[in-house]
């Protein structure tokens, strides 16, 4: 969403991060903490049972070793053939060995090779378990002291090693860990993708006020016509209510306008109707009339210029002068001046269309009225502002006599007093000039190079 | 010519009646929008002074209307506020030119002289048949460069002629466009008028330049030059 500026010429507000950016964003980071958590709590647990398989299956091993010794004069004596095949065979991976008070007593064949050599003493019933690393092997070793008498009632005491290869238990965490943290993974990215979707689904009501906005600015509709969850609906009421009282108020200024020009206006004919019926005139009273229309003219005109509308469609340009040049071409018909048109691209204006008339009518009306044969109108886009109006520039020029230095200065002086206008020139250049300012646009009069004037207008983009 | 003048405000609708009669034009008035309506359609108008804020019918209906119902005589309007979407909104429903209240009534006058020789198919302001000059701009007719003492009736019954060279123009029609309702509508008053034009503009008899067709009416018999 675009961060939205009232004013065009204040500073350009710190990007505002988008409601959508920002939901995904808080999503995606619980998600991910959740999830994270879930994986180191199952992967320890799963360390742990692991650990106690491992512990489990040494005391198995143990007892099994137990079980088969025979305690002779030398000491404590396993057969050749030994229970469990793998203590047997040189790096099988499962090792014991069996010390007496004296040290060393016996070791399995598999520990060929293999400097695993623990001296550790326990006393009897107790136990010992842990990982350790014997030449760069990783292993789990358990150790068990114990106690046994033979036939003869001498008790003598053992501590039995038994350890394994941590290769198997490092082989089967990790399978665990790749099928866990694949799976955590798959279920992250079909949660974020379901969140995506439930995010694009809650905001689409947003966007469609967006999207109804956007219709009502390019003068598609009148209102925000959609149906709207109660969330949003507030603030739609709210701005269909605006829209509305704003445009009665707008439309019954206008009527107010008209009516009050009519009902001084209308008088005013009856007066200068009736004066010029009289034999002899004061000119004071005619002049007096004429100040009267002017001042009310100017002062209505003034009032009329709306200033450039927030909600405005952008109102083509070309239109509007065609349509005021046939009407030049009818109300000017004893006074055939050929006009041409110099239009780059589809300029566009954001107000009314009574302003525009008002510009391009008043500048037209000039032209005519002092151009000799020519009259030349110039339309370029200039370059937009940050809310993405385009500016336009707009030129009326004639081969008439031109406008005097002095006689521009006072043009361009804008104010309410109507009876300094510029004699000749009425008052429809200072309505031009009202309007310009009020548009925060530039206007400037020159010599234009058909030989008379050139009215240049340069209205800045939004 | 016959003009029709629809304004609501009494005051001005009686000093333009008046003005324009002084100046020799028969003229009806009309106080509302469909007054204004009815008399364009039922009467043989020539021409069209509408205000646009009228009541009943608002002027720029009534435009529509008329020129809908295929009455193609000129208009002007007359307009308070002067703002160039009235004047637009104006010319494009069928008007054909404008004036901004308050206005001087020679302004007035002249546009609708200027109107009324357009519409007669005249793009200059002076029309020449032959020795004879018209100016419709200062209503004065010459004669071999001479200025002539026309009276306003006299000016329009020639002007009248004059739109229509070459054609056979009825006494009826010559009554329907240049005498008000109440106004005696004597025939012989036409011949009367026809009389003096002819002293007047050809006191040797030697141009002739109307016609009459017996039982027919007149005509205007030099071509324009």
């Amino acid at each position: 969403m675009q961060p939205t500026d009232g004013t065009g010429d204040a500073p350009q507000p710190r990007e505002v991060v988008s409601l959508n950016r920002r939901l995904l964003l808080m999503a995606g980071l619980v998600l991910l903490a959740f999830l994270g958590m879930t994986g180191a709590i199952l992967d320890h647990a799963f360390r742990q049972s692991l650990e106690q398989a491992q512990k489990d299956r040494l005391q198995g091993t143990l007892y099994t070793i137990l079980a088969a010794a025979d305690l002779s004069a030398r000491g404590l004596r396993l057969p050749d053939t030994l229970p469990e095949s793998r203590l047997g065979t040189p790096g099988a991976g499962l090792y014991a060995l069996i010390l007496d008070k004296n040290g060393e007593t016996w070791r399995s064949p598999s520990l060929l090779g293999v400097p695993w050599a623990p001296t550790e003493q326990l006393a009897p019933g107790d136990t010992e378990f842990g990982r350790s690393v014997v030449g760069g092997l990783p292993l789990y070793a358990l150790a068990y002291g114990l106690s046994w008498e033979d036939a003869r009632g001498n008790e003598s005491t053992f501590t039995v090693h038994v350890a394994e290869d941590a290769a198997t238990y490092q082989a089967q965490l990790s399978a665990f860990r790749r099928s866990l943290w694949g799976w955590l993974g798959a279920a992250a990215a079909v949660l974020l993708a379901a969140q995506l979707l439930v995010l694009r689904w809650s905001l689409l009501p947003l966007r469609r006020v967006a999207a109804d906005l956007k219709a009502i600015e390019e003068g598609r509709a009148e209102l925000l016509e959609g149906r709207y969850p109660a969330e949003i609906a507030g603030l739609t009421h709210g701005l269909n209510t605006l829209l509305k009282s704003e445009r009665r108020r707008a439309r019954r200024y206008q009527e107010t306008l008209a009516n009050l020009a009519h009902s001084l206006k209308t008088p005013l004919a009856v007066l200068r109707g009736a004066l010029d019926r009289m034999p002899s005139v004061p000119p004071e009273a005619l002049e007096q009339i004429s100040r009267i229309d002017a001042a009310v003219d100017y002062q209505l005109k003034r009032a009329a210029a709306s200033a450039p509308e927030t909600l405005a469609a952008p109102l083509t340009v070309r239109p509007v002068l065609e349509r005021l040049l046939r009407t030049f071409a009818k109300a000017y018909s004893d006074k055939p001046l050929r006009t041409d048109v110099r239009c780059a691209g589809e300029p566009v204006f954001y107000g009314s269309e009574g302003d525009l008339m008002e510009l391009l009518g008043n500048l037209l009306d000039n032209a005519h009225k002092w151009g000799r044969q020519h009259v030349r109108v110039t339309l370029a886009t200039l370059p937009a502002g940050p809310a993405g109006r385009r500016g336009l520039a707009l030129h009326v020029e004639d081969d008439g006599p031109g406008v005097k230095p002095e006689q521009a200065q006072a043009v361009l002086r804008r104010g309410g007093r109507a009876d300094e206008q510029v004699p000749g020139h009425g008052i429809g250049l200072a309505v031009v000039a009202e309007l310009v300012h009020a548009f925060r646009g530039r206007l400037a009069i020159e010599r234009s190079e058909l030989g008379g004037a050139r009215f240049r207008i340069e209205l800045p983009g939004g | 010519m016959r003009l029709l003048v629809v304004e609501d405000e009494p005051l001005l609708r009686e000093q333009l009646a008046q003005r324009l009669r002084a100046a020799g034009y028969a003229v009806d008035t009309a106080v509302d929008g469909e007054e204004g309506l009815y008399f364009g359609r039922e009467y043989p108008i020539d021409l069209a002074v509408i205000d646009l804020g009228l009541p009943k019918l608002p002027g720029l209906d009534l435009i529509q209307r008329l020129r809908a119902d295929d009455r193609h005589f000129p208009i002007l309007i007359l307009t308070a506020r002067g703002r160039w979407q009235d004047k637009v909104q104006g010319l494009e429903a069928g008007a054909d030119d404008y004036l901004v209240k308050p206005f001087e009534m020679e302004e007035l006058l002249a546009r609708v002289a200027a109107l009324l020789r357009r519409a007669a198919g005249f793009a200059q302001p002076v029309l020449r048949f032959g020795p004879i000059s018209l100016d419709t701009r200062s209503q004065q007719v010459s004669l071999d460069g001479r200025a002539l003492e026309l009276t306003a009736y006299e000016y329009r019954l020639l002007e009248y002629l004059m739109f229509h060279p070459g054609e056979v123009v009825s006494k009826t029609t010559l009554t329907e466009h240049l005498y008000q309702e109440d106004q005696d509508r004597d025939s012989n008053t036409i011949e009367v008028f026809i009389g003096r034009l002819r002293k007047k503009l050809d006191p040797d008899n030697a141009l002739q330049p109307i016609e009459t067709l017996r039982g027919r009416g007149y005509r205007f018999t030099l071509a324009a030059s």
